[in-house]
């Protein structure tokens, strides 16, 4: 199969990419619904999922401005709400079950749409074929079934917004019972909502394995000559990986999603057990709300991973090429993830001490959840080893890698408390939890997808992002990241998803911090609003590629960055089939960088006379 | 028309922002120096080491004015061990915080291209690689050890009281329901089929043991000063989770699979206010009740789990008193669930009730006399 699908592409369509380049279509019939919108080439699929992911990120992030605005201002009304969003905020007020719809799909729409699909679709998408030689996917027809499956998940998921009854609202995590029965009288939510919500992920979960699968397959068999696993740059090990993680992590959610759907719709019991609902005792016997928990933990926690791993291999590359120096410790690098994929599956629990699970079950899962630090450590260390006596190149993408390493380090440190049981006690499901998450997994992994586009603009269009726009994205979005999130540490104990705190003599002490951080969270929106200004204007407008040559055949060549790595070998015109001649062959790790007298060395440079392979 | 007015106004600004960038770029790119990063590498590593110092200071100030209002310190035995874990963790944590950050953005101002033009080809250092993977592997594992012992010392069922204060507490959406097991400290046993539990006994109390005679609801949890205390617990309809903030309790409530936590409360409600008198924050006034904020102190119970729309309203207020002479003058003074006539009896009038009383008071000596052995 992978001998059949490497020589293929490299005659069929590096032939025809020629003419498309010239505008020609005489062999292939690619008409514009194939090029644009069915495509399979993996170029198109990747800037379709960035597309769709930033549209899911603008949705997520603006409905987190509108429940601060509640947290914020819980006494105030704002008649605009009312004509947005007509009978959840009456009076201007939204409503306390709207609230909830809002968290729940905040965290759904960030976590699965924009950090999953729309971080992992893109990259993956992008880089892998470019970055180990090879003309596409091993499958494109999968690979656009997978974003297709994907843009089906969003359309439901976007639908459940304008239902009668509203959007799902018992939390991203879906626990039973509140999920679990299509009572309307418990929770509005639970009715088509969830329904909606339920099919949604499950097509989400379909692409999310068919571009899983297609990962894991291109970087096993479609390297080029030359690319051994332990040239790969950073970046395809962590997309590898996640694929990885996904393909063995998503089918425990949709396997725990559909027996939810039995209870929910066929009368099962896979859930629930002697409900009493107004006094009533329902028919459910000997189910068990935890077992949902286990079945969605063994996804939820390894989704985390799936989430920063993407971001910590793209800041790995970044921050080698605008350092000008090699990653330090490459195979500790790769050690590393390996490791982190392994305990990953290891710590799901840790979500659950709380739950009444056997306190002996607590000890396994505390070990191998500060087990995980280590890892992480390492890679933090590294990482601040690769900028050690560097020549940084400060530029936006740098800025954000930067940016990447001190969210994952302040967001991580305060996973060793959560992850040790008895403090876990005290801070589950607190503003503490909110905080840690947040900064590790949310911010952090936003700063990687953001140096990543503004790395890779030249790539997906041939031009760059504004800079200036770029530093005030960055300096806004730092600084309103750490506003919005470190002040929450200190609210350690107040419960999270509250409507509001004045029912509590305990919790009302801090009215001044939600506000203001519901200001810094209104700023740090906006600030995302200029990436999407200077996104959108310079595929149009941005300043092009230098070219450095153009070859006979009219095909033009640029490395913007001076990057070793093969993306940059092929045409700045993005032709179907990546090369316009033979795929390069690889002689060299990735990370040659000043070395010997050279600002870098690319990969498909034979060694010179003389010259010892870096291992 | 504000909305529209906004809305223009926004994209207005965007516009400007973009125009502007624009015009920096062009502007480079007369300069000849269009993607040379010189001077803006320069002026971005003066912006991150600014940064990183702001940052550190803001932190101290945060420290300042936030720590006093959090939620003071732990009422319960358990939650001294915890706290001191967080606090040991927090240590531990500051130092990795400090020197990583100060490191990552210091280095990122002072090897910038403007001051560094060459970058020295290092790829790696095994001994510096194993260093900073054992120094991290040991503090983990003493965090490990020292967590271990906290949590098994907390769920230790061996070394606890065997006569504990038990309370049963059912949460439902959206309030507790806490029942006590009267004078005889026996609760009536429940039998969860649709003969026992209705609308009027919502808990399926099985009201022909006579231990549940002088069961009661109360308004609030009380606990005893130095008593141990299992609270049992549960849930109707959904999950909820019972959450005492300052005696550092958390444990969920799942409908159809019991759970429970034993710790033991350290000081009175009034010893806590005595405590917070001295603390500056807590004497400032509070604007609603216009009296020092020690004052109004109470503890509380919350729900931590979500369970629908008023999750944030599943308040109760906790008492701790200083002995049970001052438990056992409340006990008397509530009312039983039992209604001596119960066949047709709705909830509220059990209240009305004071036949329930006097079964109470024989229950009453019967359980001292068990106690006294």
């Amino acid at each position: 199969m992978s001998a059949e699908s490497t020589t293929i592409p490299a005659e069929v369509h590096g032939h025809v990419d020629a003419d498309h380049v010239h505008g020609h279509e005489h062999h292939h019939e690619a008409s514009w619904l194939e090029t644009y919108i069915f495509s399979q080439d993996h170029k198109t699929i990747a800037k379709q999922f960035l597309i769709t992911g930033i549209f899911w990120g603008i949705v997520g992030g603006f409905l987190s401005v509108l429940f601060r605005m509640q947290l914020g201002w819980p006494n105030d009304t704002f008649p605009i709400l009312e004509s947005l969003l007509g009978k959840w905020a009456e009076g201007g007020k939204i409503s306390n079950e709207f609230y909830l719809s809002m968290v729940t799909m905040h965290g759904t729409i960030l976590v699965f749409f924009v950090l999953t699909g729309g971080l992992s679709g893109t990259f993956a998408n992008l880089l892998i074929p470019y970055q180990i030689g090879a003309r596409d996917m091993a499958s494109g027809f999968i690979n656009m079934l997978s974003y297709w499956f994907f843009f089906a998940a969003s359309v439901v998921m976007f639908s459940s917004f304008f239902i009668q009854t509203g959007p799902a609202s018992g939390g991203w995590t879906a626990y039973p019972p509140l999920n679990g029965m299509r009572d309307l009288a418990i929770n509005k939510g639970s009715g088509l909502g969830f329904d909606l919500w339920a099919l949604a992920m499950t097509l989400f979960v379909v692409s999310s394995l068919t571009g899983g699968l297609n990962y894991v397959a291109t970087v096993l068999n479609l390297r080029t000559k030359g690319m051994s696993m332990m040239r790969l740059p950073l970046t395809v090990w962590a997309f590898m990986f996640t694929a990885v993680l996904g393909i063995l992590s998503f089918p425990a959610l949709l396997a725990g999603v559909s027996l939810l759907e039995f209870d929910r719709l066929l009368g099962t019991s896979f859930y629930l057990n002697n409900i009493v609902v107004n006094g009533h005792l329902l028919d459910y016997k000997g189910g068990s709300p935890i077992l949902f928990q286990h079945l969605f933990w063994f996804l939820g926690h390894p989704e985390v991973y799936i989430i920063i791993l993407p971001a910590m291999g793209i800041v790995s590359e970044v921050l080698s090429i605008h350092s000008r120096k090699p990653i330090f410790g490459y195979r500790a690098m790769v050690v590393s993830i390996m490791a982190i994929v392994i305990i990953s599956f290891l710590v799901w629990a840790h979500h659950m001490f709380v739950t009444g699970l056997n306190p002996n079950l607590a000890a396994v899962f505390v070990l191998f959840t500060l087990l995980i630090a280590v890892p992480s450590a390492i890679k933090v260390f590294n990482w601040i080893g690769t900028i050690w006596k560097g020549s940084l190149r400060l530029n936006p993408p740098m800025l954000f890698a930067i940016g990447f390493v001190s969210m994952f380090i302040s967001g991580g440190l305060t996973g060793l408390m959560l992850g040790n049981s008895p403090i876990d006690i005290q801070l589950h499901d607190t503003y503490f939890v909110v905080a840690h998450f947040h900064i590790v997994m949310g911010v952090a992994a936003f700063f990687g997808m953001f140096a990543g586009v503004y790395h890779w603009f030249p790539r997906f269009y041939g031009r760059f992002m504004n800079d200036t726009l770029g530093y005030i994205h960055f300096y806004i979005t730092l600084i309103g990241g750490y506003a919005i999130f470190f002040p929450m540490h200190f609210m350690t104990g107040l419960p999270r998803r509250y409507y509001t705190f004045a029912n509590f003599e305990t919790f009302n002490n801090f009215n001044f911090l939600t506000q203001f951080i519901s200001i810094a969270a209104i700023i740090v929106f906006l600030a995302q609003l200029v990436f999407v200004a200077n996104f959108f204007y310079s595929i149009f407008k941005g300043r092009r590629v230098d070219v450095q040559r153009t070859e006979e055949d009219g095909h033009t060549y640029g490395n913007p960055w001076d990057a070793t790595t093969l993306e940059w070998t092929a045409p700045i015109e993005r032709i179907h089939g990546n090369w316009a001649g033979e795929i390069p062959s690889v002689y060299r790790w990735p990370y040659d960088y000043s070395v010997n007298g050279k600002p870098y060395v690319s990969q498909d440079t034979p060694l010179a006379p003389g010259e010892i392979e870096h291992k | 028309m504000v909305a529209f007015v906004t809305f223009a106004l926004i994209v207005l600004f965007f516009t400007i922002l973009v125009l502007i960038g624009k015009a920096n770029e062009l502007s480079e790119d007369l300069a000849g120096k269009g993607m040379n990063y010189d001077s803006k590498s320069k002026w971005n590593g003066y912006f991150l080491l600014a940064f990183i110092i702001l940052f550190f200071i803001s932190i101290v100030y945060q420290i300042r004015i936030l720590a006093p209002i959090m939620i003071p310190k732990p009422a319960s035995y358990h939650g001294e061990v915890t706290d001191r874990l967080f606090y040991v963790t927090l240590f531990f944590m500051s130092i990795v915080f400090v020197l990583t950050q100060t490191a990552l953005f210091y280095f990122a101002y002072r090897y910038n291209q403007s001051k560094n033009k060459e970058a020295y080809f290092y790829t790696h250092n095994n001994k510096l690689e194993v260093i900073w993977t054992v120094i991290p592997s040991v503090v983990l594992a003493v965090l490990v050890v020292m967590g271990m012992r906290a949590w098994f010392q907390i769920f230790d069922v061996e070394s606890r009281d065997r006569n504990p204060m038990v309370v049963e507490v059912t949460a439902k959406q959206f309030q507790w329901m806490v029942r006590y097991p009267g004078l005889d400290g026996k609760f009536g046993p429940r039998i969860i089929d649709k003969e026992h539990i209705t609308p009027t006994n919502e808990l399926g109390i099985n009201f022909e043991d006579p231990s549940s005679h002088d069961d009661f609801f109360a308004d609030k949890l009380v606990f005893i000063k130095n008593k141990p205390v299992l609270v049992k617990l549960g849930a109707q309809d959904v999950i909820h989770s019972f959450y005492l903030p300052h005696f550092r309790v958390k444990m969920d409530c799942v409908p159809g699979i019991p759970t429970q936590f034993y710790f033991v409360p350290k000081f009175t409600t009034e010893e806590m206010r005595e405590y917070l008198k001295t603390q500056p924050w807590w004497n400032t006034t509070n604007p609603e009740t216009g009296e020092p904020r020690w004052k109004t102190f109470k503890y509380e119970l919350a729900c931590t789990e979500v369970c629908g729309r008023s999750h944030y309203g599943m308040q109760k207020e906790v008492v701790v008193v200083k002995d049970s002479t001052e438990y056992m003058e409340w006990v008397r003074k509530q009312t039983a669930i039992y209604v001596p006539a119960a066949t047709a009896a709705p909830a509220d009038s059990a209240k009305a009730e004071g036949g329930s009383t006097s079964g109470g008071k024989d229950a009453k000596v019967v359980s001292e006399l068990v106690r006294k052995k």
